[in-house]
């Protein structure tokens, strides 16, 4: 498991449990959400029937500038960029097109982009954010949770804020007392 | 003369060398696919006669597997389409069985996720019905299949592999009504089956599928089909031209006792029902032409000898 601190499947079967660790794990991995989540405790009892799982999350800060995808070399005149990770060229053109203007901004090829006439410092080009990853990741992650939680569980709850999230999941309407099980569960991984 | 079904494997080099050899010992090819410069022929030869393939195939360098599931056709009955069983395990096992000479067919339930509502609905049922045999690929959870089997097993009449989470001997005793065959460890997983002890999970489930379906011919054995469904797969290419129309890769899927003709009942069943066998006796003679439920297509059963006193 990989920089987890605490990763924990609590189930009353205890060989759907384990199968259910690999599930969480194997989702997890695939998503590439083990290098965000710090804590994660999962409950399952199919007798319920309920899916539980609360967790706690790094202090994520990946903003992508234009640094990080790209070299700016600054010429007469002009400003080439070479790309070195496409990932963010989309959006790295949109930003440019709007600050800059489409008549300033050119793409001969797929690995440069090249600025011509912009009254700015390459420094300063070099820190513009092209992309916030941590947007899209509430998102993901609840995602993810989706695919882990067992398909029939259709009725769902979400919270996320301050870092951590609560995903509950079930096949009949939640009890009213699911919040007191959520505590018991975040005071389980909290003492851990 | 006893057929047995093989595989061939070799190059696309003078493979129509092996095609009319055995269709002149008087085997039938039943799948014929040719994979870049690979040609793959799965067939029913007699029995006697493998050596020899295996012999004029070595200077070609080809290869004689025995293939226990060709022409059988098996659903994979997995519980929804959805990301949580597609594409493991439901298609790593289908494409396992595949590659051993079945024609699988996925099944994905309509209400089949859920302990609650899981059901099975008449189209589902009926479609299982028209294959050889069903394997069902279950959850993880005990308690969830102990509920589910019996709703989902209602209407089954074709044999039943139930694969899920808990060991073999507990399906066993969960699941209700008793089925023909039980793979257990095999549930819900979310990743590509290539670890050596997964492959030897698949492997397990393909020995208990050919223990189901060997038990299945050997019932068959006691009351003979009126005629070898391949046989009847080889009248209905030379006696009806449109089957070669069809774009499907297998226009007339065989079965053990019958066959899926992929053509429109409406326009084709008269047709296929006044086709003759041999010395005047025709299809609809000794086997029942009927509308398949998967999509408007033609399911020929093969009566028995018992019902028909006759065999070609």
């Amino acid at each position: 498991m990989q920089a987890i601190e605490y990763f924990v499947v609590e189930c009353p079967e205890p060989l759907g449990g384990e199968y259910y660790q690999q599930i969480t794990n194997d989702v997890f991995l695939d998503h590439n959400l083990l290098r965000v989540i710090r804590k994660i405790h999962v409950y399952i009892d199919p007798k319920v029937p309920v899916f539980i799982a609360v967790g706690i999350l790094k202090k994520i800060t990946t903003r992508v500038r234009v640094q990080d995808v790209a070299n700016v070399n600054p010429q007469e005149g002009k400003m080439t960029l070479v790309i070195s990770d496409e990932t963010y060229l989309a959006p790295m053109l949109r930003i440019f097109w709007e600050r800059f203007g489409k008549d300033h901004v050119d793409q001969p090829d797929r690995f440069t982009v090249i600025l011509y006439d912009v009254k700015v410092d390459p420094r300063e080009v070099e820190e513009i954010v092209i992309a916030d990853p941590s947007a899209s990741l509430f998102r993901d992650l609840i995602y993810a949770l989706r695919c882990t939680a067992p398909e029939g569980f259709r009725v769902r709850r979400e919270v996320y804020g301050d870092d951590r999230f609560t995903f509950v999941a079930s096949e009949d309407t939640l009890a009213p007392d699911i919040d007191d099980l959520i505590r018991q569960k975040f005071a389980l991984m909290e003492t851990a | 003369m006893i057929l047995v079904p093989i595989t061939y494997k070799g190059g696309i080099y003078r493979h129509e060398e092996i095609v009319n050899l055995i269709e002149d010992l008087g085997g039938y090819i039943v799948q014929k696919h040719i994979i870049a410069q690979e040609v793959v022929l799965q067939s029913f030869v007699p029995k006697d006669d493998v050596d020899l393939i295996r012999m004029i195939a070595k200077p070609l360098n080809g290869e004689v597997i025995d293939s226990p599931l060709v022409g059988t056709e098996i659903a994979i009955v997995s519980m929804s389409l959805e990301i949580h069983h597609l594409p493991h395990p439901s298609c790593d096992i289908a494409e396992y069985v595949r590659r051993i000479g079945a024609k699988s067919n996925m099944v994905g339930l309509a209400r089949g996720p859920g302990k609650r509502i899981a059901t099975l609905n008449d189209e589902e049922r009926d479609v299982i019905n028209e294959h050889d045999m069903a394997v069902f690929l279950m959850g993880n959870f005990e308690s969830c299949i102990e509920h589910k089997m019996p709703a989902l097993l209602r209407g089954i009449e074709v044999p039943v592999v139930v694969c899920g989470g808990p060991d073999k001997e507990i399906l066993q005793r969960i699941v209700s009504p008793p089925v023909d065959g039980y793979v257990g460890n095999v549930g819900r997983f979310m990743r590509r089956t290539k670890e050596s002890e997964e492959l030897d999970k698949l492997d397990e489930i393909i020995a208990e599928i050919i223990r189901v379906l060997t038990k299945r011919r050997e019932e068959i054995a006691q009351d003979p089909l009126s005629v070898s469904p391949a046989r009847l797969m080889d009248v209905i290419k030379e006696s009806i031209p449109a089957i070669h129309e069809v774009t499907s890769p297998t226009p007339l899927t065989v079965q053990m006792a019958g066959l899926r003709v992929k053509l429109p009942f409406d326009t084709f069943a008269g047709e296929l029902r006044r086709t003759e066998i041999e010395d005047g006796i025709t299809i609809g003679d000794i086997s029942e032409v009927m509308p398949s439920r998967m999509r408007d297509y033609i399911l020929v059963r093969v009566r028995p000898f018992s019902e028909t006193n006759t065999v070609i």
